[in-house]
């Protein structure tokens, strides 16, 4: 037997195990909408939830650096990302084929954490020499090197 | 790319977009139906192989469509995709895709046990997935001490020219958790290219809330293709006083960490040859002792095993709240060291102001970006850029119409101007 056949078997067991089991924490589809919560200013998680309640909601406050470290919670748990935002909002930077860089896609929105702002054509030399592994998480992919190719070929 | 194929992208964008803005809201009574439309005009000069200051104007659409979505339950369909058409008179595109379409599948989704299958293009982020697929994705609970997500289909990533023949990609990630005491998942990755293996990974993540308030996580990535570990990753993040600290560590062995495969971007693949070791440890400080302020510092350093160079960055930011989004900040950094191969100073103010009173529904949006280099790069030692965006909300803030006008000067490029009109419309919302 083949591990391909080993993990579909396994996938099936889950699917029908989840058809059966008890139920843990809902966990909701969408978050209040700001406006409704009336709120004089830009909100954090914990001003509102317990650090560790049912969601560790500690974990998504969005300081000036959770941008740089968002994949961790992210990849466990994106169910709670997705309350607030759609998929299309990661697709911003995350996605196969994007030709426009993220700041260069919503330039006006200054206050979000979008990589490679100004000229970042002459900062990635430095940027990509000391740490190519914050590149290749984007650019490791045959499309998305497209835009390394023309000089990286 | 002939001039009568140009003529025919752009008919059939522009139809695209008038479709949407005239015949949604005649045709989508229902409010199940939420449409996102995002139209860009960029406009800006650029030198292409066959000539020199070609205005380049692309014209984007992004289009979102979503049925069902408030429900957050049942059967569901989203779909959201980008086109391009360039008006300007040049064949600076010529080479790349005029669209893509990001994700478009079918979603039935349960409450009972967070269950939740989607099957059509999807973009999978768990455990060591992070990738396009078009194909077949499930997650849910099983009960209240186990989650799971799993996903199988085509790899979009290596839907190249050769074809689709022997792609494929699936795996998965289990996790056992106890409410938000702790949590450790385990995740799987195999993904093939024209039938030769691309990425087998074995993924461990873990995450504790230790006493005192303090959470520990991270997660350790073996590669199955290359029999090593490629990546490790940890933190500790906890608060003293109105001070939240990040101490971490990273490890990568780029033998490990990147593929050596046909379909490997070349700058990767010669990295893997390298053998090299990069360890990476820093602390990110955030201090919120008044209420609208948030003040920052990070430290990060980093050392290689095989050249025994090091590199440093260290920064400090600042930003001030206000009312909606309202934000000024500042962040200005340095990297050093002998690994940079040239050591910059980054300095970045920006603003972000949201209209009161009369101007409830405007807003007004500034960033300026200095970089300066120890070394001179092509002759010049310095770059800078700044950008100031403005615009406002209409039609019960349905649709919203922005500007921002961008220039910079830099070793690449001794003046460029660019600039971007949006307009940004919202149905069944």
């Amino acid at each position: 037997m083949t591990v391909k056949t080993l993990l579909i078997l396994s996938l099936l067991t889950l699917v029908v195990a989840c058809a059966t089991s008890e139920r843990g924490y809902l966990v909701p589809s969408q978050h209040p909408p700001e406006a409704e919560l009336d709120l004089a200013r830009r909100p954090v998680c914990t001003d509102c939830h317990d650090r560790r309640g049912k969601i560790a909601y500690e974990d998504f406050n969005h300081t000036p650096f959770f941008s740089s470290g968002h994949r961790s919670v992210a990849g466990r748990q994106g169910t709670v990302c997705n309350m607030c935002h759609q998929p299309s909002f990661c697709n911003d930077c995350h996605a196969t084929s994007v030709e426009l860089k993220p700041a260069d896609r919503r330039p006006t929105e200054t206050f979000r954490g979008a990589p490679h702002r100004g000229d970042y054509l002459t900062r990635h030399k430095i940027e990509g020499r000391i740490d190519p592994t914050s590149c290749f998480r984007c650019h490791g992919n045959p499309k998305n090197a497209r835009t390394c190719t023309p000089c990286h070929s | 790319m002939t001039r009568s194929r140009r003529l025919t992208g752009r008919c059939f964008w522009l139809a695209v977009c008038a479709g949407l803005l005239l015949g949604v809201p005649l045709t989508g009574a229902a409010q199940e139906v939420e449409v996102r439309s995002d139209t860009l005009f960029r406009f800006f000069q650029r030198d292409t192989a066959s000539a020199k200051n070609v205005m380049v104007a692309p014209f984007y659409e992004y289009l979102q469509v979503d049925y069902g979505r408030t429900a957050g339950k049942g059967l569901t369909a989203h779909a959201y995709a980008w086109g391009r058409a360039d008006l300007g008179d040049g064949d600076y595109y010529d080479d790349d895709a005029t669209g893509q379409i990001l994700y478009a599948y079918l979603q039935y989704a349960q409450p009972f046990s967070n269950f939740n299958l989607r099957l059509g293009r999807q973009q999978v982020m768990t455990g060591v997935i992070n990738d396009v697929v078009d194909g077949l994705g499930v997650a849910g609970d099983l009960g209240s001490y186990f989650s799971y997500s799993a996903v199988g289909g085509l790899p979009v990533a290596y839907d190249t020219s050769s074809g689709r023949n022997g792609d494929f990609l699936f795996g998965g990630r289990l996790a056992h958790h106890w409410g938000t005491r702790y949590e450790i998942g385990l995740s799987y990755l195999n993904s093939a290219d024209d039938g030769e293996n691309q990425r087998q990974r074995l993924g461990a993540d873990l995450t504790f809330a230790l006493p005192g308030g303090v959470t520990f996580d991270g997660r350790t990535v073996y590669n199955l293709e290359s029999d090593g570990i490629g990546e490790q990753v940890y933190q500790l993040r906890f608060n003293l006083g109105p001070v939240s600290v990040r101490p971490y560590y990273e490890q990568y062995d780029y033998r490990d960490q990147f593929e050596t495969t046909s379909a490997t971007p070349n700058p990767f693949r010669i990295l893997a040859g390298s053998g090299e070791g990069l360890r990476a440890w820093g602390t990110d400080l955030v201090w919120g002792g008044l209420a609208d302020w948030e003040l920052g510092a990070r430290v990060r350093q980093l050392n290689y095993d095989v050249t025994s160079d090091t590199a440093a960055y260290y920064a400090l930011l600042a930003t001030w709240h206000a009312s909606g989004q309202t934000q000024v900040g500042g962040e200005v950094g340095t990297m050093q060291g002998d690994a940079t191969g040239n050591d910059t100073t980054l300095l970045r103010l920006y603003f972000y102001l949201d209209g009161s009173g009369q101007l409830k529904k405007a807003f007004l949006s500034g960033d300026a970006i200095y970089a300066g280099y120890d070394q001179p790069i092509f002759g010049t030692d310095s770059s800078w850029s700044a950008s100031l965006g403005a615009g406002r909300r209409f039609l019960e803030d349905n649709l919203e119409v922005k500007f921002n006008g961008e220039y910079s000067s830099d070793p690449n490029y001794d003046s460029d101007w660019r600039g971007m009109l949006a307009l940004s419309y919202r149905f069944g919302l």
